[in-house]
């Protein structure tokens, strides 16, 4: 087991005017090398989550373990520990500081204590992993790049650590739908190469839909359903019941079933539907 | 966010909030004054009864306010030591050429205790005070010198503008000093000139939103007509009502009965 969320309960602001209540006795385990969608509307809790599983929040009631140890008490350990996971914040180009893209990069490697020459070689690798040239753009100012190109730089940055667990919450916010299927593919590519456990954080259920293999979804702070990918996404009472949108795939193939025909609804990517779709009809072929 | 921010609004319906913001200001300034005018044990007594009343009265949580008294305590610490070792009188207790004395206890002790009213009264007044009401209140008392061409109105936008923008900043450098620790930055081990250097990583990055919000915000002014010099009207204009008149004389009445107290 590599993370075990124990009856974790966060509140904000304890005790003053503004209390809310943003996690509640929430449970979970996760096993290394698993690929999970955090899926909520706004509120629900999800950058909270993802906060105590980087160790950045002190937990009102409960713990995170990293492989048994709290992640978030005192000491070396846990601070050696909360260095293996990386999180990306929503816009996480807002985070750059650095007067050049190799400065930004290698700030990570060079807090985990790493000679020169590593920290050089993880820069390359890690820009590289993002589609950026390193020849080309580490001695450049991040200022002078584009948005996308800083959200990658920003991406770098943390990918250059080399984390166990990745969390990015909500990596694709503000991109064009081009930009999205460019960055989610590269995500994918990421956890493939280093089989690192990836954690990523939306609202928008395409991204997700290819992306993981298992969807835990949260609602006021209580997790509401944990399971497949398959499995939640298609369940359209409880899409619905937590204000979210149901992929158009299945609620096309939903209406059909209305209608009478005999049709499964659990195909959430368009070219899974279009077959579905035809065998129900008897066309030969298929689509891919 | 994480701890509620220094000085903030807390909402509420207590009298102190339903008070005019112009007897509140005014309220605040003497009674920040006041202090230095007393000198005796019943002034004090008098004095700290109405602020105690008056906080109670507020219903600001307690925790709140002792938060912001602690930001002094650094300040108040060293005020204390300085008078207490340099006010010159009959000795209490001597080290080698430093004494402590009678005086010097007393005058140290006063000056904390002046310390800690100031920071009490104002907070108070922006606990239970919305920005904009500060910002109107403000504006009302400054308006004499609009006479003699200074931008009261335009300075007052400012301020609105600035307050506004406050808890924004504070929610920005909560989530960037996250988003750098978890890259491994280290905010709490080091000297001094170590932990200054540390913050770079999460000022840049600040400074550079800050500018672009300030930038976006003009356009948007702009966008919208925005003219500085303009008579604007008020959707809630300020009048004072009863409560505001009993809360002047009480005022009035405490400072008097501390004069007399001496």
């Amino acid at each position: 087991m590599l993370i075990q969320v124990e009856n974790l309960t966060h509140i904000y602001n304890q005790g003053t005017p503004f209390e809310r209540v943003a996690l509640r006795e929430v449970n979970l385990e996760i096993e290394a090398g698993e690929r999970i969608g955090i899926l909520g509307p706004t509120g629900s809790g999800k950058s909270t989550l993802v906060q105590h599983l980087a160790g950045l929040l002190k937990p009102t009631a409960g713990r995170v373990l990293l492989e048994g140890t709290p992640i978030h008490s005192k000491g070396a350990t846990a601070r050696k520990l909360r260095l293996q996971v990386g999180l990306a914040f929503q816009y996480p180009e807002d985070q750059i500081f650095e007067q050049t893209v190799f400065r930004e990069v290698a700030f990570g490697p060079r807090n985990l204590g790493l000679d020169e020459a590593e920290v050089a070689a993880r820069v390359n690798w890690a820009l590289e992993m993002v589609g950026l040239d390193p020849v080309a753009v580490a001695q450049r100012m991040p200022f002078t790049l584009s948005g996308g190109e800083m959200r990658r730089v920003a991406l770098a940055s943390i990918l250059a650590m080399r984390p166990r667990v990745l969390i990015l919450d909500e990596p694709t916010a503000g991109q064009d739908p081009q930009g999205r299927r460019a960055l989610l593919d590269k995500v994918g590519a990421w956890q493939r190469e280093t089989n690192m456990t990836l954690i990523v954080v939306s609202h928008a259920l395409e991204d997700l839909a290819r992306l993981v293999e298992r969807v835990i979804a949260l609602r006021e702070g209580r997790v509401v359903a944990d399971g497949p990918t398959r499995q939640v996404l298609s369940d359209v009472k409880l899409l619905r019941a937590i204000g979210l949108d149901v992929p158009q795939p299945v609620a096309l193939l939903q209406a059909l079933r209305q209608a009478g025909k005999e049709v499964r609804v659990d195909r959430f990517l368009p070219a899974e539907a279009a077959s579905e779709i035809a065998r129900v009809w008897g066309l030969r072929g298929s689509v891919t | 966010m994480s701890a509620l921010p220094i000085g903030m609004y807390v909402p509420g319906n207590s009298i102190l909030h339903r008070l005019d913001p112009r007897v509140k200001m005014g309220a605040t300034l003497v009674l920040m004054m006041i202090p230095f005018a007393v000198h005796g044990l019943w002034g004090y007594v008098a004095l700290s009864t109405f602020v105690v009343t008056a906080v109670l009265l507020s219903g600001v949580p307690l925790g709140a306010l002792l938060r912001t008294l602690r930001t002094v305590f650094w300040i108040a610490f060293l005020m204390f030591f300085l008078y207490l070792f340099t006010t010159p009188g009959e000795p209490l207790l001597a080290l080698g050429s430093i004494a402590i004395t009678r005086q010097g206890l007393l005058a140290a002790v006063a000056q904390i205790y002046r310390l800690c009213l100031l920071v009490t009264v104002a907070s108070l007044l922006t606990f239970t005070t919305s920005p904009i009401h500060l910002t109107h209140g403000l504006e009302a008392m400054l308006s004499p010198l609009e006479r003699a061409r200074l931008p009261v109105r335009e300075l007052a936008m400012v301020l609105t503008i600035a307050l506004r923008f406050v808890p924004t900043l504070q929610e920005e450098i909560d989530k960037i000093a996250k988003a750098q620790r978890a890259r491994g930055a280290d905010f709490r081990t080091g000297g001094p000139l170590r932990r200054a250097r540390n913050l770079v990583p999460i000022f840049v990055p600040i400074f550079v939103s800050a500018f672009r919000r300030a930038d976006e915000l003009a356009t948007a002014m702009d966008a919208r007509g925005f003219r500085s010099a303009l008579h604007r009207t008020r959707m809630r204009k300020l009048r004072l009502g009863s409560l505001d008149l009993l809360a002047t004389l009480i005022v009035m009445g405490l400072v008097l009965t501390v004069i007399w107290l001496g």
